[in-house]
């Protein structure tokens, strides 16, 4: 298992976003779904080393983050798209991707090709000498995609991916993902269901900071059954069933 | 993938990734968008201040160590806007899951700053050294000016870059420079207070001594550049220690030699603030004792060269330039006493062989001397205004004659005794003070006998061109006659010259004990 979870929490402050999550998963695409503020975000940025968690046990390809060592050799096999990307303004899109590149411990003779790689699977090869200034935030997220899959990592974390794409960037995303997954862990909080059921083999909801799902797509549109939960697509339906149940169980507000 | 993205198969060695990311840096950096108003800074800071000056290597030297004025600021604000980078571009979560330690990408990132701060920097320097290798008569470049500069420019980019990544926000860079900048004048304050310590500021070059003081007639004593440069790496050092210590910065290992370097960093510039509070100041720099090389000690050797006069006149060649306005200031009154007893057989320019600090942080310089057998006279130009440095050649000639011809005359003529005293009576003099560059006194009275000495002495300061005012009773363009004296001095100034000289020759005996009269003189 390249992802292993167990009672892990998060706190800020009085706020706890990740409550005990217990989770793990092997190669392939992992969905992570769930309504605003469901500790979705903070549970990648656990997953990515970015925060320590706050209890519980935490391993990433087979090794524990909590030491520097072990997490670094995890970050130089992470790819990370994080929800905002930030980016450099002066930079071409060549020399972003290259920049994550040399970060990630890419082999120097390995970096040209890894870059163009990249950049060509996130479809930007004849935007790679143009200044990210100049892009449009559909073309951004798609850099930071490059950036994320350029030393092609084994556990591959995406903060909600295709915000900002049109349906064929989305189309050509999922099958990306689909191919990241066939060696690799690829963990993808979002909020768009049939991006779920396009290319997520598995897929786990978050509610108020504890998993109240994990399963298969196909398990989460037979919790809509026999119930009449609100949505005009199957998975779209078995979200909300699920998501109506958490909250009954928890008095929260549908 | 499209052809033009993939790379050509090539037998170059890639470059090292710490490589490949510098040149990232600096091909992206935005000190590139700075470098044309650095440039002009410069221009307007340093080269047009250095070229103003007499092309001495140590006077441009002296410029190029306040470059860090002019530059430091906007640098400090500038690094400190590049610093603060990840934080204001929402990059800290991405760039802080990397593998390669966050203090390292950082100290890429400052690198490439400095890299392109000090291009600036060492081009202008290049410029001025080549400038001044065209005009400069004698010597070389000195570096340890330049280099202190050159340190001054990192370290403002150290302290700035780690303001702005320690403490990211809309106004660091704006702090920073202002900071920089009030850091630098209060050094100037300080060491105006007579702030022992205060003499490691890195603006300050051999505290106070004029630029042509030091490092002609001796080697530039590096004691004190040595102590700023320590202290100026220490500071560097520090900042760039201090990045290393957030806990993102890197593992435990690598945040202890962060922390270590810190340390190091402080010590060594406490070090050299503890050296510079040992400084004193002689007459060719500043020595700082546990830094000091007796060696510096030893005077450069040099050929002089000399104007072929009646008396010959000699300089440094450095001082090559300057050698027609000595000869025209001294020549008109060494053709005048000549040959006669007490009259320099040669003028030799010396380097300064006295200072004094003055409470104000100020110094005083040994003036010129007349000594020997047969007597010399050693004239050191350090103090003086040269041309070009703030005075005119008019101006430098009424210098040197106010403060020299009055000692060639008192050696020649001898001493006046004043009113009630035999002469001759010692040295109660008519003019300045000998040894000592400062204001002359001119006496009221003279005692009888020494009235034909005055009368002489007023005739030869007229016709030597020395000016009033200068300890000499009468200059030229004042009216002598009216009075015995003046009347005496009139008619020897009216004299032919070879009718004079030999007048004095055959009584200059007489006239030093006091035993002419007025209306013995021709």
């Amino acid at each position: 298992m390249n992802v292993e979870i167990a009672g892990l929490t998060r706190r800020f402050g009085r706020t706890q976003a990740v409550a005990g999550v217990d989770l793990s998963a092997g190669p392939g695409v992992f969905g992570l779904l769930g309504p605003n503020g469901a500790g979705k975000t903070s549970m990648l940025r656990v997953m990515a080393t970015v925060i320590p968690p706050s209890s519980g046990r935490l391993r990433l390809l087979g090794r524990d983050p909590g030491g520097y060592g072990p997490r670094r050799e995890i970050r130089r096999r992470l790819g990370y798209l994080p929800q905002n990307l930030g980016y450099y303004p002066s930079f071409t899109v060549a020399e972003f991707v290259e920049y994550f590149a040399l970060l990630k411990e890419v082999p120097p003779a390995r970096v040209p090709v890894a870059v163009a790689t990249a950049i060509e699977r996130t479809g930007l090869g004849d935007k790679a000498r143009a200044r990210l200034r100049t892009l449009s935030g559909g073309m951004l997220r798609r850099v930071g995609i490059a950036q994320a899959i350029v030393n092609e990592p084994e556990l591959l974390l995406l903060d909600e991916p295709t915000a900002g794409l049109d349906p064929e960037q989305r189309v050509a995303f999922r099958a990306l993902m689909r191919e990241c997954g066939e060696h690799a862990t690829v963990v993808v909080s979002t909020h768009l269901v049939e991006d779920v059921g396009a290319a997520c083999t598995e897929v786990a909801l978050m509610n108020q900071g504890k998993i109240v799902f994990h399963g298969t797509p196909a398990e989460l549109i037979a919790r809509a059954d026999g119930t009449d939960a609100a949505g005009d697509a199957p998975l779209e339906r078995g979200y909300s069933a699920v998501l109506a149940a958490a909250r009954s169980t928890t008095g929260a507000w549908a | 993938m499209t052809a033009a993205l993939v790379p050509a198969p090539s037998r170059r060695v890639p470059l090292a990734a710490p490589a490949r990311l510098l040149r990232l840096e600096l091909r992206r950096n935005p000190m590139l968008w700075l470098l044309p108003l650095l440039a002009i800074l410069f221009w307007l800071g340093v080269y047009r201040p250095a070229m103003a000056g007499p092309p001495f290597w140590n006077v441009r030297a002296t410029v190029l160590q306040h470059a860090v004025l002019f530059l430091g600021p906007l640098l400090a604000g500038a690094t400190a806007w590049v610093g603060s980078r990840d934080g204001r571009r929402g990059l800290t979560d991405l760039v802080g899951v990397t593998a390669v330690p966050r203090w390292a990408s950082q100290l890429a990132t400052w690198a490439a700053t400095t890299c392109w701060a000090e291009a600036v920097y060492l081009g202008g320097v290049a410029v001025v050294y080549g400038v001044t290798a065209e005009q400069a008569h004698w010597g070389g470049p000195l570096w340890w000016p330049a280099a202190v500069g050159a340190a001054g420019v990192a370290t403002c980019c150290a302290l700035g870059f780690a303001a702005g990544a320690l403490l990211p926000g809309r106004f660091t860079a704006a702090l920073a420079a202002v900071l920089v900048f009030l850091a630098l004048g209060g050094g100037a304050f300080a060491l105006q207070n007579n702030g022992t310590y205060a003499q490691i500021w890195p603006l300050n070059v051999q505290d106070g001594l004029p630029p042509d003081s030091y490092g002609v007639f001796y080697p530039y004593l590096p004691d004190l550049a040595i102590a700023q440069l320590m202290f100026l790496a220490g500071l560097a050092v520090a900042a760039l220690g201090a990045l290393g210590l957030p806990a993102a910065a890197g593992g435990r290992w690598l945040r202890g030699a962060a922390a270590a370097l810190a340390a190091a960093g402080l010590a060594a510039a406490g070090t050299a603030v503890g050296l510079a509070g040992t400084a004193r100041l002689e007459a060719h720099g500043v020595v700082i004792p546990a830094l000091h090389d007796v060696a510096s000690d030893r005077p450069v050797p040099y050929v002089p060269v000399c104007a072929h006069s009646a008396v010959p006149v000699c300089v440094q060649p450095a001082y090559r330039s300057y050698l027609p306005a000595v000869t025209a200031a001294l020549g008109p009154l060494l053709e005048q006493v000549a040959g006669l007893p007490g009259a320099p057989v040669r003028v030799t320019q010396v380097a300064v062989t006295s200072v004094q600090q003055e409470p104000s942080n100020g110094v005083q310089l040994g003036g010129p001397a007349l000594s020997g057998s047969p007597p010399v006279l050693y004239l050191p130009l350090a103090g003086l205004s040269l041309p070009g440095e703030g005075a005119t050649t008019a101006q430098f000639i009424d210098q040197l004659r106010s403060e020299d011809a009055t000692m060639i005359l008192n050696s020649v003529i001898g001493d006046i005794a004043p009113a009630g005293q035999a002469a001759p009576a010692g040295r109660a003099r008519v003019g300045g003070q000998a040894g000592a560059r400062g204001p002359a006194s001119v006496p009221v009275r003279v005692a009888p006998g020494a009235e034909a000495q005055l009368a002489i002495e007023t005739a030869l300061a007229e016709l030597a061109g020395v000016p009033s005012g200068s300890g000499v009773p009468s200059g030229s363009g004042v009216p002598m006659a009216g009075r015995p004296l003046e009347a005496a001095a009139h008619r020897f100034a009216e004299l032919p010259a070879a009718a004079r000289h030999a007048w004095l020759a055959a009584h200059i005996s007489a006239l030093r004990a006091g035993r002419v009269t007025l209306s013995e003189i021709p």
